[in-house]
């Protein structure tokens, strides 16, 4: 693998993000906007239930959840789904097949500059900010890395999902049907939304048993040390893990059957 | 040349639609795919409320149905921003590529023919959905139901219609100044959001901001405490028809300058 | 004859960013406040005429398309004046669109998914045009083009060149005075490049419209345009016929070549060999551009011959293509 070229692509997309300046600072501004309207509405929300824990979830841990999880949503959402389905329709993915790199991979390193600008812009910041509002409710320890090595693992399923839901796309005209449908179902499914501890009982087992929640809710739950013990740390990695194997071998097998079949009709 | 008027318009804008909706209907498999998705979205939209609202069963004094109303209220006054005025979303993408040209050759307002490209009959899902949720707890709120209350709702919708439509040409025309306007209209799509919670769950400080700056405490709170909170209503409501329409036309304004001073990229 | 446009000392400036290089210089420009003034079009005048076709030739980014969006309406020119069918463009836009036709760049100005048919007929409410001239039109169409082949179909079905086709018949289908095509025939191939431009022309014939090309196919320019303008950095280069444009070219010839054995192998011989004249090369020809005032075609003939065996060959007049090249290299130009 030459990781070269792949730098190449990152610093391209990087550079493209930045290239509208006011759009830069517009995105920064609303995002610490947007947090500070979270916090004083679930800071509201929880004045009125009466209670300081609901679900085992307190005002802050809410809050982190649910920044963090748009934080995490706003870099990992690449909107690969509307590229490849633009592709498909315009013709271009015949000539975009023809680049001498794999045509996942490419596409995944074209996007890969606005994650890292993502990452930075806000991201990062919102972590700060959030660290200081609520006056180290993060732990600070092991956390931090394990914190990350989900985050990897939570952007190659996203990425998996995507690419199968793109090889659906190969199948049928209509994108904004698919792409919507699976928007909902991982928005509400992973966590992005509303807190994985707060849904009612068959919803929550159901839940944990899809890939889903292996993007936001495994992470943050790491993060806020809300799996206890390492023991269960552990084990929502593995969950992780395991999943990302399995999403990676299903959509590339499913990606590249599709792909065969598209070329073969002549697209 | 004749004068155009409203009729006109009017006319021009039906003849459009009616093409349109007949070329839409021949691609059957996209057309109920795409409703099938918009169904799932109202669906995740709903449940999202109600399992924060068994967690919550009340906020700042407002009960469940009451909430249920402002939710639907939200709902139905966002239709026609989302049926009529979608194209707003790609417009930093015809800015960008300076393919926004092609909308000055026009002998008729340039806003008028740029938004009637586009219409999303996904929108009605969101309608039927939305006025379902109106009429259930309406009548689970036991409110009489009068021509007169009828009446103001109707109104009172149309009003927050224009708040919301107001919101979004603004921000969709920042892209005239800053090229990439996605920031910008995905924060005000983020503030839609906190359209449904009651305003005086904020701090004073929002308050104000989210009736003066940001006004989306019309698109749904003020007007919804005419029906809701019968003795409690403040001048802000009385006005509120006054406000939707003033918004409306200054965005009007701030768009068609955005575009007149539009130069195109490259020369 | 009434001009149908005039521009007098037309300037248009705009304010554009120094942009750094690299993912650091990107960084950097997030607060620069380096501006500079970039004048993309620089003081032009022009008349033109009921029923002209001018070529408004110059190399990428000499302001062909400012100029354009000036004539057009969008933008408003720095300084100077401009009527179009005596509007003041940028004034009166709307008013203006109701006179001008306009293909411009790429991407097709009718409805992406309606067959052409309910494009025009949107297109007939909206410039109100009477419903007799409107039959008219279409019948005029219809003997110009075979309409059956692309009347039904949705413009997104359609190839590149039923696409451009459609594009001009809407540009003409409320009769405006000036009708203005941007890069009309790129990207199509022979026989659609033809069909074009005889469409183009007919319809210059029939309805006396003004028509304003800008093009880099100088074939383009043979069959449509006597007059032809060039600019390039925004200043105005030439403005009269072709012909009066080729006559300062009198004394060059065009040699063209076709040897035996390897082409381009043949062609750097020849470069390295004849200095005193220009070498270049298409799918069948050399071509070596000579300045008889220089040197005899003859001499370069011969001195060729000892190194390249000569198959086929061809002297002529000095084209159109090498005529625009000169000049955008800054040929002699004294008008």
């Amino acid at each position: 693998m030459n990781l070269k070229k792949y730098v190449a692509l990152t610093k391209a997309g990087i550079m493209e993000n930045l290239t509208y300046r006011l759009s830069t600072f517009i995105m920064i501004v609303g995002n610490m906007l947007y947090l500070l309207v979270a916090y004083f509405l679930w800071k509201a929300i929880y004045a009125s239930s009466g209670t300081d824990y609901v679900n085992g979830m307190s005002f802050y841990d809410t809050l982190i959840y649910l920044t963090l999880a748009t934080a995490l949503f706003t870099f990992m959402e690449m909107y690969i789904v509307w590229e490849i389905g633009r592709n498909i329709q315009s013709g271009q993915i015949v000539r975009d097949l023809l680049i001498p790199m794999d045509y996942r991979r490419y596409l995944f390193w074209s996007y890969s500059g606005s994650l890292v600008t993502h990452f930075v812009f806000t991201f990062i910041p919102t972590f700060i900010v959030i660290c200081i509002v609520t006056h180290g409710a993060i732990p600070f320890g092991w956390n931090l890395p394990l914190f990350m090595l989900s985050v990897v693992m939570a952007v190659s399923i996203n990425n998996s999902i995507d690419f199968f839901v793109g090889g659906i796309c190969l199948y049928t005209e209509s994108i904004w049907g698919i792409n919507i449908m699976k928007q909902v179902l991982v928005a509400l499914f992973s966590g992005a939304t509303i807190p994985i501890a707060f849904f009612p009982e068959p919803l929550k087992t159901i839940t944990l048993h899809l890939p889903f929640q292996a993007i936001y809710n495994t992470p943050l739950n790491i993060l806020l040390g809300k799996s206890g013990d390492m023991a269960e740390t552990f084990t929502g990695l593995g969950f992780q893990l395991l999943w990302c194997v399995v999403m990676t071998l299903i959509s590339r097998g499913f990606w590249n059957f599709s792909i065969r079949r598209v070329t073969v009709n002549g697209g | 040349m004749k004068k155009k008027n409203f009729r006109f318009y009017l006319r021009l804008y039906g003849k459009i639609l009616a093409q349109d909706l007949k070329s839409k209907m021949s691609y059957r498999a996209d057309f109920i795919i795409s409703t099938i998705g918009m169904i799932a979205t109202n669906i995740a939209g709903f449940v999202s409320f109600w399992i924060l609202f068994r967690n919550f069963p009340t906020v700042n004094g407002w009960g469940y149905y009451e909430m249920l109303f402002l939710y639907g209220f939200s709902l139905v006054a966002l239709t026609p921003v989302q049926c009529f005025f979608d194209n707003n979303w790609s417009l930093r993408m015809y800015v960008r590529d300076g393919s926004f040209i092609k909308y000055c050759f026009r002998p008729v307002n340039l806003f008028f023919y740029f938004q009637s490209e586009v219409f999303d009959i996904k929108g009605l899902g969101q309608l039927a959905f939305g006025i379902g949720t109106l009429v259930y707890s309406w009548t689970k709120l036991a409110i009489a139901v009068t021509p007169l209350a009828i009446l103001k709702t109707i109104l009172f919708l149309i009003t927050a219609s224009l708040v919301m439509v107001a919101l979004q040409n603004a921000a969709a025309a920042t892209c005239f100044w800053i090229t990439n306007s996605f920031y910008v209209l995905d924060l005000v799509l983020r503030f839609k959001d906190y359209a449904k919670y009651p305003i005086t769950i904020f701090t004073p400080v929002f308050r104000f901001v989210f009736t003066f700056v940001i006004p989306i405490a019309f698109i749904a709170y003020y007007p919804s405490l005419i029906i809701l909170r019968p003795d409690d209503v403040g001048v802000l409501t009385w006005i509120s028809p006054l406000v939707g329409g003033l918004l409306f036309y200054a965005s009007y304004r701030f768009w068609m300058y955005g575009a007149m001073k539009y130069s195109g990229t490259g020369f | 004859m009434e001009p149908v446009l005039q521009m007098k000392h037309i300037t248009k400036e705009f304010k554009v960013l120094n942009r750094r290089e690299g993912v650091k210089g990107t960084l950097k420009d997030l607060f620069s406040r380096d501006y500079k003034i970039l004048r993309a079009v620089d003081d032009i005048s022009m008349d033109i005429s009921r029923g002209e076709i001018v070529g408004y030739l110059g190399p990428n980014g000499a302001g062909k398309s400012t100029t354009i969006k000036m004539m057009t309406g969008v933008l408003e020119p720095t300084s100077g004046e401009i009527l179009v069918g005596g509007n003041v463009p940028y004034k009166h836009r709307t008013k203006n669109a109701q006179e001008i036709g306009v293909v411009f760049g790429q991407r097709s100005q009718l409805w992406w998914s309606l067959p052409l048919i309910e494009s025009f007929k949107i297109l007939k409410d909206i410039y109100q045009i009477e419903t007799k001239d409107y039959n008219d039109m279409l019948e005029l169409y219809a003997s110009l083009v075979n309409m059956d082949e692309i009347i039904k179909k949705p413009v997104r079905q359609m190839s590149l060149g039923q696409r451009t086709l459609s594009d001009i018949l809407a540009a003409f289908l409320h009769n405006p005075k000036m009708v203005f095509l941007d890069e009309p025939t790129i990207g199509l191939d022979v026989s659609m490049k033809a069909r074009i431009r005889t469409l183009i022309h007919a319809l210059n014939k029939e309805k006396q419209t003004t028509v304003i090309l800008t093009t880099h196919d100088m074939g383009d320019v043979d069959a449509l345009c006597r007059r032809i303008v060039i600019i390039d950095h925004g200043k105005m280069l030439y403005d009269n016929d072709i012909e009066h444009l080729k006559q300062f070219f009198g004394a060059y010839r065009t040699l063209k070549l076709r040897p035996f054995g390897d082409r381009s192998d043949a062609e750097e011989k020849i470069k390295a060999t004849v200095t005193d004249a220009s070498v270049s090369s298409d799918d069948d020809w050399i071509s070596v551009l000579v300045d008889e005032s220089k040197t005899g075609v003859m001499k370069v003939l011969g001195q060729i011959q000892e190194i390249v065996k000569i198959k086929d060959m061809q002297l002529e007049e000095i084209s159109t293509e090498e005529v625009i090249k000169k000049i955008y290299e800054g040929g002699p130009i004294t008008q």
